[in-house]
């Protein structure tokens, strides 16, 4: 299964480092979207099919938890994956986010940490959401 | 446990450097690190149980070394991007050292990272320096230093030992 996913941070930067941790993870991805806050998220999944949304916590316009609120509140999207990716450290406001169904994701994160939450809260197993890295590819160089 | 602020900023800017950016950093004597000539400087300002800043600067080998590392770049990205780079890391490192100060339980809110601008170590009207550190690499050296409002008495009330480094 190909995962479609959603990349919401404020950051450029982190969202290709996301990006790149993602690819690197050994999950078998669809398409890769990105957004720089709560709005252009909301925007993005009235366009587009995502399985799985990584958010940041803070970012300027609306916020990730603003953000989930919207999604839990939505008939479409309430049932969607969700992971935080943040800095946040502080209990109460984890309490609060994880209240809303979702994982957190410390960063700074490895891709083991990242790929282990993907399959938690998509309910995949790694065979199920891995590439098939057994196939012939023709790509190799030697 | 709360810790105090040297020891926290110290812990969360060495974790950081190692987990993002594959840099390892070993601490050294900041006396004189404020005279140190910076590739970059980047301030990240945040509010909430407490009020202060955190800034991060750089010499001139550690600011590609970061991006490139972070970024998995083949060639260098350009500056603008080394400075991003630098940004989110100082993101990072704010978010990491203050529940290390302050506890779990205190929320805080982070504004985006800005450029440090002149002196950028020296504190402001109205803020106290709780800590300065200096980390050694390869690449280079990277400065850090937390600022916090005077007279804020949740962070005042921190171990008074931050001073020590600061």
């Amino acid at each position: 299964m190909n995962l479609n996913v959603l990349i919401v941070d404020d950051s450029a930067v982190m969202r290709a480092m996301i990006r790149r941790t993602l690819s690197l993870c050994g999950i078998s991805l669809g398409e890769v979207y990105e957004a720089g806050n709560g709005v252009e998220a909301l925007e993005q999944l009235g366009e587009h099919w995502v399985d799985l949304a990584l958010l940041d916590v803070n970012m300027p316009v609306m916020d990730g938890e603003e953000l989930l609120q919207h999604i839990r509140a939505s008939e479409e999207w309430r049932a969607l994956a969700v992971i935080i990716v943040s800095t946040e450290s502080s209990d109460t406001r984890l309490a609060r986010l994880r209240a809303h169904g979702v994982e957190i994701v410390h960063k700074p994160f490895t891709p083991e940490q990242l790929r282990n939450t993907i399959l938690q809260v998509t309910g995949l197993t790694h065979a199920a959401a891995s590439n098939d890295l057994s196939a012939p590819s023709g790509d190799f160089d030697f | 446990m709360p810790q105090p602020a040297t020891t926290s900023l110290l812990q969360a800017a060495t974790s950081t450097f190692e987990s993002l950016a594959l840099l390892f950093p070993e601490r050294c004597s900041a006396e004189g690190a404020e005279f140190i000539p910076l590739a970059a400087a980047c301030s990240v300002t945040y509010h909430g149980a407490g009020t202060g800043r955190v800034v991060v600067g750089v010499t001139a080998g550690v600011l590609p070394a970061l991006a490139e590392n972070m970024l998995g770049a083949a060639a260098a990205p350009d500056l603008q991007m080394q400075r991003d780079a630098l940004g989110e890391l100082a993101n990072i490192v704010t978010g990491n050292v203050l529940p290390l100060i302050n506890g779990a339980t205190a929320v805080f809110k982070l504004d985006a990272p800005t450029p440090a601008g002149e002196e950028p170590f020296r504190a402001r009207d109205g803020e106290t320096r709780a800590a300065l550190t200096r980390l050694q690499m390869d690449e280079g050296e990277a400065i850090l230093a937390l600022f916090w409002q005077a007279g804020d008495p949740a962070q005042d009330d921190a171990p008074a030992v931050a001073m020590a480094g600061a």
